[in-house]
């Protein structure tokens, strides 16, 4: 893209753009962090993480403050107004998602006295694993403006939702297995809750990269299977 | 046409241009310009100096007729007739299509003579007839409250930005159909501008609007549909708020945003 005739101008997008890179990395560390202290009921790294949220707190308030003073200060009209709102939007996106990975955190504590059952955490690793990789994905497209990336990530979502169904079952079979599993069970519900929400973050900030370099809306409804699942099943005949 | 446009085609066309080329001498000011007027909406024209905007603000009502190495070819269409045929009463086109500039261009006469001297011209009335009218011509632009008391003091006493509404008076007063504006607020304070623009948002209820402007802003406020032109040519024509927010053209984007001037 040409440089603006005033080059304070391109410094003041600069400067937004690496904010949400900043505040990305960090809430990809918080994220793979927490699930880590999850899984190994580390206590001490699960404070870290709590510890830092307050960081990417203060983050999204500098941006949010530097879009609306780049509003004021040029009255950004097209791409370079799409680019404010799209910051501000997709600082509030990635708060969200860190208080999300907070919360998952703030299990590991009540964990440790809880009667365990590793197997359960499984299913959990592979929501975390691939709510990481959309979040990744999701930040490089906004990094290079990649409208295909972003869409993709969108699409993706679709696979989070299933993985969050088998889990909420596979979860459900333990805890009728076992009475004792009920507690490490439930914090485990809540988790996967959590990343399943993260997700929706990532569909969100992708909506807004579509619109950041083609100024159009995304249709409204993502579709909640994909659409090479297997079709439904035949309505049961009513009785005579 | 090469012109990339996302205009509705339900509007009715107050003033089709279709083919317009305009010269100043051996110099082509305008190249193949295709576009239409609607009415009841204000159409902005924006670009960057030197791009044709105001050469062809001032051939919609043939002010180029004043000079000799001065012509236009095409078709310039107001309610079914060509107003380029040569034909064509051009002071009953003036009276049609109204100017206003961009430096406030009172008459060394009072306000109430500034209003009366048009309606004269095109009219015969009585005094108490022509003193509703110059009434009439004030309010629609604003201005009556500020003047009643004063009517027969110069027009050349008022400020800057009363100066421009008796322009603008002047203009209503004759009963135009299109009011053309030549950056009517460049010479005018903030306040006077934003009275200038409440006024326009009040006049395209009853007239077809066209405004050329520099100021980007002020084109978003108070346009419905924006034309941007560069080189003589019509780059991008649409609504105005997906020309400002999403335009099509990578040259549009460049002149709105700063990016080449």
């Amino acid at each position: 893209m040409t440089e603006h005739i005033v080059k304070s101008y391109d410094r003041d997008l600069e400067t937004l753009e690496r904010r949400i890179a900043e505040m990305g990395g960090i809430a990809e560390k918080m994220l793979s962090e927490a699930m880590d202290a999850l899984a190994s009921f580390d206590t001490a790294l699960a404070q870290r993480v709590i510890a830092t949220d307050a960081r990417l707190d203060a983050l999204q308030r500098e941006i949010e403050e530097a879009a609306i003073l780049t509003i004021a200060r040029r009255q950004p009209l097209a791409v370079d107004l799409r680019e404010c709102i799209a910051a501000i939007r997709i600082s509030g996106d990635l708060e969200r998602v860190g208080d999300l990975a907070k919360n998952i955190a703030k299990r590991t504590s009540k964990l440790v006295d809880v009667a365990r059952t590793p197997r359960a955490i499984i299913g959990l690793k592979s929501m975390h694993d691939l709510a990481a990789m959309q979040l990744k994905d999701v930040l490089d497209a906004y990094a290079q403006r990649d409208v295909e990336r972003a869409r993709a990530v969108w699409e993706n979502d679709a696979d989070l939702d299933a993985l969050e169904d088998s889990v909420f079952r596979d979860l459900l079979t333990f805890m009728m297995e076992d009475p004792r599993n009920i507690s490490f069970c439930t914090h485990l519900l809540f988790c996967s809750k959590n990343l399943e929400r993260i997700g929706d973050h990532t569909t969100n900030i992708s909506e807004t990269i579509v619109y950041l370099v083609t100024g159009e809306s995304m249709p409204t409804e993502r579709p909640k299977t994909r659409s090479s699942t297997i079709a439904a099943e035949p309505p049961t005949p009513a009785p005579h | 046409m090469n012109v990339t446009s996302s205009a509705t085609p339900e509007l009715a066309a107050k003033i089709s241009v279709r083919g317009l080329n305009f010269f100043y001498g051996e110099n082509r000011a305008l190249k193949n310009v295709n576009l239409d007027l609607h009415a009841n909406k204000v159409t902005s024209f924006i670009g960057p100096s030197g791009c044709g905007k105001s050469t062809l603000l001032r051939v919609l009502n043939r002010m180029y007729d004043l000079y000799p190495k001065q012509r236009a070819e095409g078709q310039i269409v107001l309610d079914g007739e060509n107003i380029l045929d040569p034909r064509v009463d051009v002071n009953i086109l003036r009276s049609r299509v109204g100017m206003v500039f961009q430096k406030p261009t009172p008459f060394p006469m009072s306000i109430y003579e500034n209003i009366a001297f048009g309606i004269r011209l095109y009219e015969k009335l009585s005094t108490s007839e022509l003193d509703g009218r110059v009434e009439e011509a004030l309010r629609g632009a604003a201005l009556w409250e500020e003047v009643k008391d004063k009517l027969h003091t110069s027009g050349l006493g008022l400020s800057g930005g009363q100066q421009q509404r008796l322009c603008i008076a002047r203009s209503v007063a004759v009963q135009p159909e299109v009011i053309l504006f030549d950056e009517p607020c460049s010479a005018l304070d903030p306040i006077s501008t934003a009275k200038v623009e409440e006024l326009i948002d009040e006049l395209v209820t009853r007239y077809t609007i066209a405004i050329v402007t520099h100021n980007m802003q002020q084109a978003v406020r108070v346009s419905d549909f924006t034309a941007f032109m560069y080189l003589g040519e019509l780059v991008e024509f649409g609504e105005t708020d997906a020309v400002f927010t999403a335009p099509k053209e990578k040259r549009t984007q460049d002149y709105i945003t700063g990016r080449f001037g």
